[in-house]
């Protein structure tokens, strides 16, 4: 993005004459009347995948209402989830899920200071529109709300919010890339108390990373097309050794060792969902998990945090029997 | 105080709490300079005791300010500002002020250290966050802009600098067109708010992320103009 930038400023002062008194006025000024009409510096792929950047290292949080909303700014959440019901009540209550009331999405908004995500279902473009127009600050283009496209993503190239998308594996993950996902989060399995899935999936994010970091271009090329993610976003990936976004994790994550765990597999932050507001204490559990993710290499600090939270969510086993079924399994 | 080894290296740190700070450690480690720079990560009061300077790297400044609080780093980190260099990009550069408007509910904890006040999310939500190039006269290769990249970033309101404080410079300014309505449309002058890079004695602050682009020289300015200014003379 920064190669690109300067050739383009270039180019719109060597198309305008300077003034007498230096450069400093007119270089910039032409360059925003453009972009405001034309979009071109407001939701460029720098600052939808710079948000990403920003919230590395932290946590973010699922909640339904401002009250939570707040309790989890308070206990150091990077940005919240905005929803009506946290997964482990999508499971149990069952019917269809959808995008949440906008209504209770700009309370939320209003109530905190941190960026405010919220959840579409699969492919519903029109969801996301509407989540654009009322200001969110990320999209979450989420398999635990029911899908509405059994083929189809969303475009998000369309839009100037930026998304962020679930993976199973490399594949799944350069897919979402390729259509304009800003961030990635491994899937995990939400709404169970239980981590494995997550684990599963990060793993294997990474030793698909691994690989392929290791192989040569004609390698590469098959390797692309088993997984079948597009060649030059699979050679990226193996250039750099990670993804060429932001990849949290998700899914079953609910105590701090559980997010410390995840931060040494290789993610760069983690989300929270029912884990926090099904729980005996919220605020503190909240809390100790936020410090578990900066202090993950510390076993010291963690020890620390991890005392006396109360009850942790239940959780289930994730078996062909699991209420609700996998949500993991959506998305193609 | 101990004079280090004139051959030791520069140790700088980076605040490592939450947020994109891995950004600007390869930045800084990117610098030839006569003297080796060594760049750590910062996350208690032991690591930061080891650092010549300190840079506050882009994040959520409630969750920076918290986890500072809860690591025992908020009065450390205060007794740093007051007697070496830091600089602050976008949270960093709020944790940096001395007064913020749009604060949390209940208010949120700075470091100050920069006689500013900033306001948070200037511009909004993300949709709002931009591209823009910048003029940057006192950088290496002047004539060639910066592309700020501004993510949800804070606004400089006013300059509150006192009799005694160090003169505030102006490193770089924003071309107004940029500038929101809701902050234009007031009678008060908005020079300030375009104001994005300040530099006031050895402190150092910018609104938007000189780290998310492959373009170092605000990290060169930062090593150049605040932090050797700050380092002992060399023993003769």
């Amino acid at each position: 993005m920064s190669a690109i930038a300067p050739s383009v400023s270039n180019a719109i002062n060597n198309a305008i004459p300077q003034s007498a008194d230096g450069a400093a006025a007119p270089l910039s000024a032409p360059s925003r009347a453009i972009p405001r009409e034309g979009g071109n510096s407001l939701g460029t792929f720098g600052v939808k995948s710079g948000l990403a950047q920003m919230l590395k290292g932290g946590v973010i949080m699922d909640v339904v209402n401002a009250e939570q909303a707040r309790i989890a700014e308070e206990a150091g959440a990077c940005a919240v989830m905005a929803l009506e019901r946290v997964p482990a009540d999508i499971r149990k209550e069952g019917g269809v899920a959808r995008m949440s009331d906008p209504q209770m999405i700009k309370e939320i908004v209003n109530a905190v200071t941190i960026p405010v995500m919220a959840k579409v279902r699969i492919g519903h473009f029109v969801e996301a529109q509407i989540l654009q127009v009322i200001g969110v600050d990320y999209i979450d283009e989420s398999e635990v709300l029911t899908p509405a496209d059994e083929e189809h993503h969303i475009n998000k190239h369309n839009f100037k919010v930026p998304f962020v998308c679930g993976a199973r594996n490399l594949g799944e993950a350069l897919r979402r890339i390729s259509e304009g996902a800003a961030m990635i989060r491994t899937k995990g399995e939400a709404g169970t108390g239980n981590v494995v899935e997550a684990v599963r999936h990060e793993r294997t994010v990474m030793a698909e990373i691994r690989r392929a970091s290791s192989m040569n271009e004609e390698e590469l090329y098959t390797f692309a097309k088993d997984i079948q993610a597009p060649f030059h976003l699979l050679k990226e990936t193996a250039r750099l050794k990670h993804l060429p976004v932001v990849n949290f994790a998700a899914g079953g994550i609910t105590t701090p060792a559980d997010a410390a765990l995840m931060m040494h597999l290789g993610c760069d932050g983690v989300f929270v969902g029912s884990g926090i507001f099904h729980s005996g204490d919220p605020a503190k559990r909240a809390r100790a998990i936020v410090q578990a993710v900066t202090h993950y290499n510390n076993p010291k600090i963690l020890a620390e945090v991890s005392e006396n939270l109360g009850a942790a969510m239940v959780g289930v086993t994730i078996d062909k029997n699991l209420q609700g079924g996998e949500f993991a399994k959506r998305g193609w | 105080m101990i004079h280090p080894h004139p051959d030791a290296a520069i140790v700088i740190g980076i605040l490592a709490l939450q947020g994109a700070f891995i950004e600007h450690q390869d930045a800084l480690q990117k610098i030839s300079l006569q003297k080796k720079i060594e760049v750590i990560q910062v996350r208690t009061a032991e690591e930061l005791a080891k650092c010549a300077a300190l840079v506050i790297p882009g994040g959520e400044s409630t969750t920076i300010a918290l986890l500072a609080r809860l690591s025992g780093l908020l009065e450390p980190l205060r007794q740093f500002v007051k007697t070496k260099p830091v600089w602050g990009t976008c949270a960093g550069a709020i944790l940096l002020s001395k007064n913020v408007e749009g604060a949390k509910k209940g208010g949120q904890e700075l470091l100050g250290g920069i006689s500013i006040t900033i306001a948070r999310n200037g511009w909004g939500s993300q949709v709002e966050s931009f591209e823009a190039d910048l003029d940057v006269p006192l950088l290496r290769d002047p004539e060639r802009p910066f592309t700020g990249i501004f993510i949800r970033a804070p606004v400089v309101l006013s300059l509150d600098t006192t009799p005694e404080d160090p003169p505030i410079k102006v490193i770089s300014r924003l071309s107004p067109h940029y500038l929101p309505e809701s902050l234009t449309s007031s009678n008060l002058t908005h020079e300030p708010k375009t104001f994005v890079a300040l530099q006031q004695g050895l402190h150092f602050l910018t609104t938007f992320h000189p780290e998310l682009t492959q373009d170092n020289r605000f990290h060169e300015y930062f090593v150049r103009e605040c932090v050797l200014p700050s380092l002992p003379p060399p023993l003769q």
